[in-house]
């Protein structure tokens, strides 16, 4: 049995974590509103980013074709991105990440097609080694505040193998962020771009080229209206071909912004959730600690007592 | 005095600025642009560089902008830029080093790959802030 003395010990240490556990639990409610600020943030830019490419495609009066637009003709390797974080105590935030990414390739190795794994966070990255399923690439070191520039690179890089032909489609595996108790893990298609996806009103892409057309149409209009003045006005620097060409890419680095904002507010939102329980079970255990050891001492108090009165009596 | 007009620059990250200006000036792919209320509506893509916002009187407020579109339309001015740093917050120690590192890219990079494209474009951003920096 444990001494009066071990239990002491050990309630000491378990106080110890506590403190450390609580301490994390504030660190992460203070920076998950930053952090659902910055996802509020996004959506402005996001739209203004829709409405120009609407006006834009329908000055030029189509979409242009552009790589990133066309399916390929037979999909063969399929690229997969797993969100995760650079940290671990954050309950299931990174393993059930890792689950999903993995059922996903049964999935797809069912239909005949292999997998090439891409990985955001370290946890991702180690995890996906330890199983000899070692990412092409792993983007670490910006997890808790991803920056645009982080979400450009990884987007360019994912863009850049689709237009090779190295991958011939790419989705994105992420949790995403509906409260701090709640984050869903989400599969989203990033490459092909869906024509609905960069049009607003989500439009049914067999009908793209007239439906974009379209829809483009009326919305342009609407903005030439708002101006005062009819489309031709309008100055377009460069023409509108070449401005589609650059924001239709746009729309990748935004979904992949997206994510990456979700996932940072999720895992501070999951960490704040495990660390308050761990907080809780160090509560609870500091208490029948404490329980055990007043039992211990009282029965060493007993002991004594019998000692003396034993003795007593042998005089 | 100049007419004043509503201008808002937007980047991912929230609200760079939001306000009344004199003039707004800035570089598209075409050339240096400047632009005063009631200007035509146009529609234009834009380079990194120096933004400059005559708020009034003798103040401009700098920022280094990173790429990005302007829509100036009803009167309204609106960029959407990637970056838009206020010039008096950047480090010219530390954009030094990613422009060391993005024309180490440059070099390592093959002609014609996306690779060689995106080290070009980091090297334009970089080597552009850098001066705004340094000026």
């Amino acid at each position: 049995m444990a001494s009066q003395r071990d239990t002491a010990n050990r309630i000491g240490s378990v106080k110890n974590i506590q403190k450390i556990t609580s301490a994390m639990q504030m660190v992460a409610a203070a920076r998950l509103r930053k952090a659902e600020q910055r996802i509020a943030a996004l959506r402005p830019y996001a739209d203004t980013i829709s409405r120009m490419t609407s006006q834009a495609a329908a000055a030029a009066g189509h979409v242009p074709q552009l790589p990133i637009l066309n399916e390929h003709d037979s999909v063969d390797n399929v690229g997969l991105l797993l969100v995760t974080g650079d940290r671990g105590l954050a309950g299931s935030f990174n393993s059930q990440i890792i689950r999903a990414g993995i059922r996903a390739r049964g999935e797809i190795a069912d239909d005949g097609q292999s997998t090439t794994f891409y990985a955001v966070g370290r946890r991702g990255d180690s995890s996906l080694t330890f199983r000899n399923l070692a990412p092409k690439n792993s983007y670490i070191g910006f997890t808790d505040k991803p920056g645009y520039a982080d979400a450009r690179h990884i987007s360019e890089e994912l863009m850049a193998a689709y237009i090779d032909g190295e991958l011939d489609q790419v989705d994105i595996i992420y949790n995403s962020y509906v409260s701090p108790l709640t984050q869903v893990v989400t599969r989203q298609r990033i490459l092909p771009l869906q024509h609905a996806s960069i049009l607003e009103g989500g439009l049914d892409a067999d009908e793209e080229g007239h439906a974009a057309l379209q829809a483009g149409g009326d919305e342009g209009a609407g903005d030439a209206e708002a101006a005062g003045g009819s489309r031709a006005l309008w100055l377009y620097e460069p023409d509108p071909e070449e401005l589609l060409k650059r924001l239709i890419p746009d729309f990748v680095e935004i979904t992949v912004f997206r994510a990456l904002l979700e996932s940072a507010a999720s895992e501070l939102g999951a960490r704040m959730t495990a660390m308050r329980s761990a907080s809780d079970n160090a509560g609870e255990m500091i208490q029948n600690l404490t329980l055990e050891m007043n039992r211990q001492r009282q029965a060493a108090i007993t002991q004594e007592i019998l000692e003396v009165v034993g003795g007593a009596e042998g005089l | 005095m100049a007419t004043m007009f509503p201008v808002e620059v937007m980047t991912p990250e929230g609200a760079a600025f939001e306000g009344e200006v004199e003039m707004v000036s800035t570089r598209t792919t075409v050339g240096s642009i400047g632009i005063r209320a009631n200007h035509q509506p146009v529609m234009a893509m834009l380079d990194p560089t120096e933004l400059r916002l005559y708020v009034g009187g003798d103040e401009i407020r700098r920022f280094a902008q990173g790429e990005g579109y302007i829509q100036m339309a009803g009167n309204h001015a609106l960029l959407l830029v990637e970056d838009a740093i206020p010039v008096e917050e950047l480090d010219v120690n530390d954009l030094n080093d990613k422009l060391a590192e993005a024309e180490a890219r440059l070099e390592a990079s093959e002609d014609g790959t996306a690779a060689r494209e995106r080290a070009e474009r980091d090297v334009s951003r970089w080597s552009t802030y850098r001066d705004i920096a340094s000026s």
